[in-house]
């Protein structure tokens, strides 16, 4: 288990924590936008860099202090930091603590017909293999991954990460993930902390952060585009709040008073569009809106819809298959419907998004 | 009509690459032409006679002697130097950069006087080595303060430059493999930087073997070739002083290409 208490540390122009985190042996992904502090917490738990204050401790053992060597803290390189003077063999073979481990770890990472090549001959994909089997050839108490799949082409990004998450699932020590991509984020982590100037905003499983947001930036940051400003105009079976001049049911209960100002939150996953001849058209939360742009995405459309009354537009992503029987070209007139469900609240008193 | 304007324009523009390399060949030449003009200017057997002589046997010796110990010296010194100047950050890094590059603004001779109030023979240097039997100036030892001084600073500035060209990234990653920082050093930074330290060594070298100013303050004797070459100009005139400098040449041009051809990578 691994556990920061109180972690700080300051530089000139950005102040990390303070940081309380416990990662038992499960994969914790961090999420946030560069500068927000992620692979500062790597390396201070890898010892590349020291803390000003707090305590680092693996398994019951203090770390903080310790040089890197002695902590047992695999670390894994966004461009993989292979040794470009070794082979591929060479490479795992100079951190394994059991030599007969790399033909094993070769095998696992399908590298047998790579091991005589020198890294600078090796595919994006192919440097990020070998260096995963020379961080697990040391045997790490600890696994820390910093971005370890940015730099890769989608496809390949895709097949590593699948291949990740079967690794991760065989490995029973805490892993540390950080990315700033929330696919990768969601698809690996068993939780998901979004972390934000140095501070960890929210933290759980990776469904609850996605659908429950508990600020605006964390909803923002999940994927959630449609985040507005909102005032609470009833709190009846639920909460019914208005956006500009939309109102909106939620099943939601504020907590907040009647009058009082929430950011609304819906996922474009969860907007319906239908034609405006089809369905009822007074339903709960059904308006009509027409579309802005629309944007494939290759697995989805995105639409940009602006509605009467709503200064911003709202975002929907809809499946090609259900594309077919719509009309989204721009000026096109579309019947939304919001689950109340999906409308998701945040009280005022979570920290504001910038 | 086509085919005409085309020729017109190939033949209008300037290849600005080839006016380039032919400024690079020009330097070349001007590098390679007093050699060649010197080996041809100088009879074979006029140079083999010399290369018999015993004054111009024992220069050799002590040349290349003390420009390997210097060397030696210079690299042992250098290298750890280099590689905190690499890693170093701030005000005392540039200030510890300006002290290494000191030796090479200054002309070798003032570095000669320099040293000699160091370790001359009425120092208290000078006089602590005499008392344990070790000469200072006019000694071996003295021509190779007076190299190492000149030349090591080519090992630092070279070596730092190699040690900063390769990403800490590398040895945060060695050594969160649980390898030592001095393991990562020998088996990861100092393969990767050697092809940079080779070169510093190598121009170490080379002005160690053709140090004179700072040399003949420090240590007219024993000869070194530079100093015996200038001995043969000034009593015997320059015709006299060729067939030394072919010797000379001879020498550092052997020692940097066996430098070169056998600088496999000892840390690999």
């Amino acid at each position: 288990m691994l556990e920061l208490s109180s972690l700080s540390k300051r530089y000139a122009e950005f102040a990390f924590g303070p940081l309380d985190l416990t990662v038992r042996n499960e994969v914790l992904s961090v999420l946030g936008p560069s500068g927000s502090g992620k692979t500062t917490l790597l390396s201070l738990i890898a010892g590349t860099a020291e803390p000003d204050g707090g305590t680092i401790s693996l398994n019951g053992r203090r770390l903080d202090g310790r040089p890197i060597a002695d902590r047992e803290t695999g670390l894994v390189f966004q461009d993989g930091a292979l040794f470009p003077h070794l082979t591929a063999r060479e490479n795992i073979t100079y951190a394994a603590t059991d030599p007969d481990r790399v033909d094993e770890l070769a095998a696992t990472f399908e590298l047998a017909d790579l091991l005589d090549r020198r890294p600078p001959t090796l595919s994006g994909g192919e440097r990020q293999r070998v260096a995963l089997a020379r961080t697990l050839a040391a045997d790490p108490a600890a696994l820390l991954l910093d971005e370890p799949l940015s730099s890769l082409d989608a496809p390949i990004r895709r097949r590593l990460r699948d291949e990740l998450h079967a690794l991760f699932t065989d490995l029973d020590i805490p892993i540390v993930y950080v990315t700033h991509d929330q696919r990768t984020a969601t698809a690996l982590g068993d939780r998901l902390a979004v972390i934000r100037d140095g501070t960890i905003e929210q933290l759980g499983t990776p469904s609850d952060v996605v659908s429950h947001p508990e600020t605006p930036f964390v909803a923002s940051f999940t994927g959630t585009e449609n985040v507005f400003a909102a005032t609470v105009t009833g709190s009846t079976d639920g909460t019914t709040v208005r956006i500009g001049e939309l109102a909106l049911r939620s099943t939601e209960t504020a907590e907040t008073a009647t009058g009082s100002t929430v950011t609304a939150c819906i996922h474009p996953a969860r907007l319906q569009l239908t034609p405006t001849d089809s369905g009822d058209a007074g339903a709960t939360n059904t308006v009509s809106g027409v579309v802005e742009q629309w944007l494939n995405e290759g697995t989805d459309y995105r639409v940009s819809i602006s509605v009467e009354g709503v200064a911003e537009s709202l975002t929907a992503t809809v499946r090609p298959a259900a594309v077919d029987g719509l009309s989204i070209d721009p000026g096109s007139p579309l019947r939304l419907t919001i689950p109340p469900d999906a409308v998701h609240l945040i009280s005022s008193s979570a920290i504001p998004m910038d | 009509m086509f085919p005409r304007q085309s020729r017109t324009e190939s033949v209008g523009r300037v290849d600005w690459l080839s006016v380039t390399y032919l400024l690079g060949v020009l330097l070349l030449c001007y590098y390679l032409l007093p050699f060649v003009s010197l080996v041809a200017s100088q009879p074979l057997g006029v140079v083999a006679r010399r290369l018999t002589s015993p004054t111009v046997l024992s220069a050799a010796a002590t040349s290349f002697t003390a420009s390997v110990v210097s060397t030696a010296i210079a690299t042992g010194l250098g290298l750890p130097l280099a590689y905190w100047l690499a890693r170093a950050e701030g005000p005392r890094k540039t200030l510890v950069t300006a002290i290494v590059v000191l030796p090479l603004v200054l002309p070798p001779i003032v570095s000669g006087m320099l040293l000699l109030t160091v370790v001359g023979p009425e120092t208290l240097v000078g006089r602590l080595a005499a008392e344990n039997g070790i000469a200072l100036t006019r000694s071996t030892a003295g021509v190779v303060l007076a190299q190492t001084f000149v030349a090591s600073p080519f090992v630092v500035i070279t070596a730092k430059a190699a040690f900063e060209r390769v990403d800490p990234a590398l040895e945060y990653a060695s050594q969160s493999l649980g390898k030592s920082r001095l393991t990562t050093v020998r088996r990861i930074t100092l393969p990767i930087a050697w092809p940079g330290i080779l070169a510093g060594i190598t121009l170490a070298f080379a002005r160690a073997i053709g140090e004179f100013g700072a040399t003949i303050m420090l240590a007219y004797y024993p000869r070194t070739m530079p100093v015996q070459i200038w001995i043969s100009f000034t009593t015997l005139g320059l015709d006299n002083a060729f067939p030394v400098a072919v010797v000379l040449v001879g020498i550092a041009v052997l020692t940097l290409v066996v430098l070169n051809t056998l600088g496999s990578n000892p840390f690999d």
